[in-house]
This record gives C-alpha cells, sequence and structure tokens, in this order.
C-alpha cells in the first residue's frame, strides 16, 4: 500500500511543462500571415491557427515525413496540423507509398 | 469513507503545474483539493480485495463469451473476432484497467469497468500522492500505481517484440496526452526503448502490409490510448487485420469485450452471488429501478435513469446505436450533494490505487472532479 518515498519521472514533467509556457507574444499577436508547405511539391498556404500556437507547435508542427534508403535517413517533406491540404498536395515517391490519417476521429477518449 | 473539507494549497495551481497537470481547469475546476476522501485501512483492504476478486471474474467472463461467440451482443464485427481470440489464447500484453464502483454503506457494486482506455491514471498516480506529500506526509493512499506501472512495463519487455515502443492517443487534447506521456514516461523506467506518435500520424504503407512512423519505421509494438470500437469504425481499421507485422497492441484486441457494457449482463448471468455485481440485463422490463446505458459510451453520455420506470435523470450524447443494457441503480454516496464514484486500477493483474470523482449530478460526467484521498 505504501508508496516508495521518492517518485522519478523522467519524460512527462519537462515535456508538459513546455506546454504551458506562454507563447511568444510576436507570433501569437501578429496580423501578418505565416506562409508554409509541406515540401518543395505542393504550393504555399496560410499557416492555420489551431488554438495553441506558442510551445504547443513543439508537438504539433513540422513533423517530418521520409524513409531509409540504403542505410540513410532521407526526409521527404512534413506533415503538420498548421498546414492546409492544398499545401500538402503534391507529389513524391513517399507520399504516394503511405497513406495516414485512418485513425483519429474523436475529441478525447476521457473515461 | 468520509468528505473532509480542507483549505486548498495556496499555491496549488503551480504546484500541480510543476507535475505537467495541465487541464487541472476548464471552464470549470477538475483537480478538486477543497476537500479530501478518508478512508479507513479496513475499507481499503476491502476495495483492494474486492478489485483482485472482479479481475478474476472478468477474465472467466471473456472466456465464457468466446466459447458461447457472443460477440453478437457486444456489437464486434465479425473480421475482428479471429484478432480478438489470438490476442487472448496468446496471451498478448495488457496493463492496465479502472473499475468503477459505488461505495455505500459499505457495500462495494460494480458500475463499470474501464477496460481499454481509462483515464485519469495520472492524477491518480502522481498529483493525488505529491498533494499528500504536502498535506500530510504522516498519511498513506491507496495507490501504487505508479510503481506497479513500471514494474510492469519492465515484465512485459519480453513479451514485446525487441523493437521500439509506441504510444499514441488523439493529437488536440491536453488529458490524453498527459495520460499517454504518463504511461511511456514508466515505460522508460522499466527499460523500454519508446516513441510518441499522434494516432492520425500512424500510416499504412499498403504495398508492404504493415503500420509505419512518420519516418516510414515499422511500428511492431503500440500502446494506444484510442478506443479499439474507434479504430474498426472506418475501413483503415480493417488494416489491422491484415498487418504483416501481427503487431502488438496494447490494451490488446480482447479488452473490447471488458471494456463494452455488455459485459455487466454477463457478469451478472454468470455470477449472481457476487457481492460486487449488480442485477443487469440485456432486455428493459427486468427492472424498475435501473440505470439505462448504451454498450458503448464515454464520460457519461446517453445515460437513462429510471425509478418507477420514470425517467429521473439523463443525458444527452452520440452513442446508443450499438444497443443498450440495462442494470439495476445503485445510488453513489453522497457527501453534501457531492456523489463520489471510486475508480479502482488493476495493474499487471493487481489491484494498485485508487482515484475519486465527484458530481454534483447522479450521472459521473465529464463534468466531475478528481478529489484527493489518504488513509486515517
Amino acid at each position: 500500500m505504501k508508496k516508495s518515498k521518492y517518485i522519478e519521472l523522467v519524460l512527462i514533467t519537462a515535456a508538459l511543462a513546455s506546454c504551458h509556457q506562454p507563447g511568444n507574444k510576436d507570433w501569437e499577436s501578429g496580423n501578418g500571415h505565416t506562409y508554409i508547405r509541406s515540401d518543395s511539391t505542393a504550393p504555399y498556404s496560410p499557416m492555420r491557427r489551431n488554438g495553441y500556437g506558442g510551445a504547443r507547435m513543439w508537438y504539433y508542427a513540422f513533423r517530418p515525413y521520409g524513409n531509409y534508403n540504403n542505410g540513410y535517413y532521407e526526409r521527404a517533406g512534413y506533415y503538420s496540423d498548421a498546414i492546409h491540404e492544398s499545401a500538402n498536395i503534391g507529389s513524391n515517391s513517399f507520399k504516394g507509398s503511405v497513406v495516414r490519417g485512418g485513425f483519429g476521429g474523436g475529441f478525447s477518449v476521457s473515461s | 469513507m468520509e468528505r473532509i473539507t480542507i483549505q486548498p494549497r495556496n499555491n496549488w495551481q503551480s504546484a500541480v503545474e510543476k507535475l505537467g497537470f495541465g487541464f487541472h481547469t476548464t471552464n470549470i475546476p477538475y483537480w478538486d483539493e477543497s476537500a479530501y476522501y478518508s478512508f479507513t485501512m479496513p475499507e481499503v483492504l476491502k476495495l483492494e480485495k474486492a478489485t483482485a476478486e472482479l479481475w478474476d471474474l472478468c477474465l472467466g467472463a471473456v472466456q465464457h463469451v468466446m466459447d458461447n461467440n457472443l460477440y453478437q451482443q457486444f456489437g464486434i464485427p465479425e473480421y475482428i473476432i479471429p484478432l480478438i481470440e489470438k490476442s487472448w489464447t496468446e496471451d498478448h500484453p495488457a496493463i492496465y484497467g479502472r473499475f468503477d464502483f459505488s461505495y455505500k454503506n459499505g457495500d462495494i457494486k460494480l458500475l463499470e469497468f474501464n477496460a481499454d482506455t481509462p483515464t485519469s491514471l495520472y492524477e491518480a498516480g502522481i498529483v493525488q500522492w505529491f498533494w499528500l506529500q504536502d498535506f500530510d506526509k504522516s498519511k498513506d493512499q491507496f495507490n501504487s500505481i505508479h510503481e506497479k506501472l513500471i514494474a510492469y512495463w519492465r515484465y512485459l519487455k519480453q513479451y514485446l517484440y525487441d523493437d521500439t515502443l509506441y504510444f499514441t492517443c488523439l493529437k488536440e487534447t491536453l488529458e490524453d496526452l498527459t495520460n499517454t506521456e504518463y504511461m511511456r514516461d514508466c515505460a522508460m523506467q522499466g527499460g523500454l526503448e519508446t516513441e510518441l506518435i499522434f494516432i492520425d500520424d500512424i500510416g499504412w504503407d499498403a504495398s508492404r502490409e504493415v503500420f509505419v512512423d512518420m519516418k516510414e519505421k515499422d511500428i511492431k509494438n503500440i500502446f494506444k490510448l484510442y478506443p479499439w470500437e474507434w479504430m474498426l469504425k472506418d475501413d483503415f481499421g480493417k488494416n489491422i487485420a491484415a498487418d504483416k507485422n501481427k503487431s502488438l497492441w496494447v490494451e490488446p484486441a480482447w479488452k473490447m469485450i471488458l471494456s463494452n457494457k455488455a459485459i455487466l449482463p454477463i457478469l451478472w448471468q454468470l455470477y449472481p452471488q457476487c457481492p460486487y455485481i449488480l442485477p443487469a440485463y440485456f432486455e428493459a422490463d427486468r427492472l424498475t429501478d435501473y440505470v439505462k446505458k448504451p454498450i458503448l459510451s464515454r464520460e457519461g453520455a446517453n445515460i437513462d435513469i429510471i425509478q418507477n420506470n420514470l425517467s429521473i435523470e439523463k443525458t444527452e450524447g452520440e452513442y446508443g446505436k450499438e444497443g443498450f443494457i440495462y442494470q439495476q441503480l445503485c445510488s453513489l454516496p453522497e457527501f453534501n450533494g457531492n456523489h463520489a464514484v471510486i475508480g479502482s486500477w488493476v495493474i499487471g493483474q493487481q489491484p494498485a490505487g485508487m482515484g475519486i470523482r465527484e458530481s454534483t449530478s447522479l450521472i459521473t460526467n465529464n463534468t466531475s472532479r478528481f478529489v484527493p484521498h489518504l488513509i486515517d
């Protein structure tokens, strides 16, 4: 029943605490748009604001995709919620072979 | 079991945020330390015993469902049955579950079992323990969640593929991310190599028929905080059965049976003498005071409480098309207008601790509050 006297968290406090730091005000309040695209095969589009911004970008922006070729990793582009679908359009050999987004409906699994 | 009103810590918000607990308040408080629940040791031992016994009975009920091919009552699609049975017979890794109990006048009654995607793990395992260190270090708590998670991940390592263990959840929910990252933290401390991937980033390589991460690396082991029924609702879920790697999903597919409320009438049918199990049926006409529950629902959605055949409290939601079960009404203990439900954790087949959520309504829903506890 008794818990140990010392509990260590190696991952979660640092990673999640960063989610709650105030965002960069210049970034948050700027009226100008930021234009991004997933890779060089796609057109640019204005970046989406999904309500998180700031430190949450640590999780949500710029998730690379690519492949290993002869032992070397080749980055082909990025997936991001901040990127509009139109900016994800374009073809390259990696986009063609893998389907993503099949899982992921719902808001929270909270039980 | 008593509810004691206290003064919250002056700095409680920053204290819990330092732990990485960011969803303590939404538009209403969720973490509530203006009170705590006090238990005697005999009460806790009783809860521990009930948890252990019910876990055993649940395993028996799973076998019964398989032996008698009762999947239709659970709304489980036929194509996934071989995977369910394979995960059961091969004993694929499973780590946790949470029983929800009413504990009133000394009687423990099982309300439901969150066997697939239980949440409030971090609050129960970490946040309330650190609260106790500030409030009264000399007291104990029914809580060995953290230690048991680390120990069980270490034990499970030999039953996983010798490869990265991925952790996945929905993208835009801090609550799910916190629970998932906490679980990953424990797995890392258990000696596993881990990686986080959001659920909609999981890729399916159609040419090789395998799941892949963002770098096209095969996913062979994956912990998901995402319900099986959601995974299977779209065609993409059919890839799970076609997966050439035969990836290990934690929780395993057989947990679909236990996390479904159709298990409640099965438990009653099998174990009517068990003091913890409430009468429950698939038919509405067997009881006059009962709770109508969708077999698949979350956060108290689409629940209807019927007394003397009249609805006295009802919630809306989007569940119910798969069917309902009818469970004898069992009111929760009330403390000055607060209705408390006990979430009792099973980790690695053993009782591991509890968390208490309370609500002003009869139905515990997504506006309930997590209140810490101690043993006096």
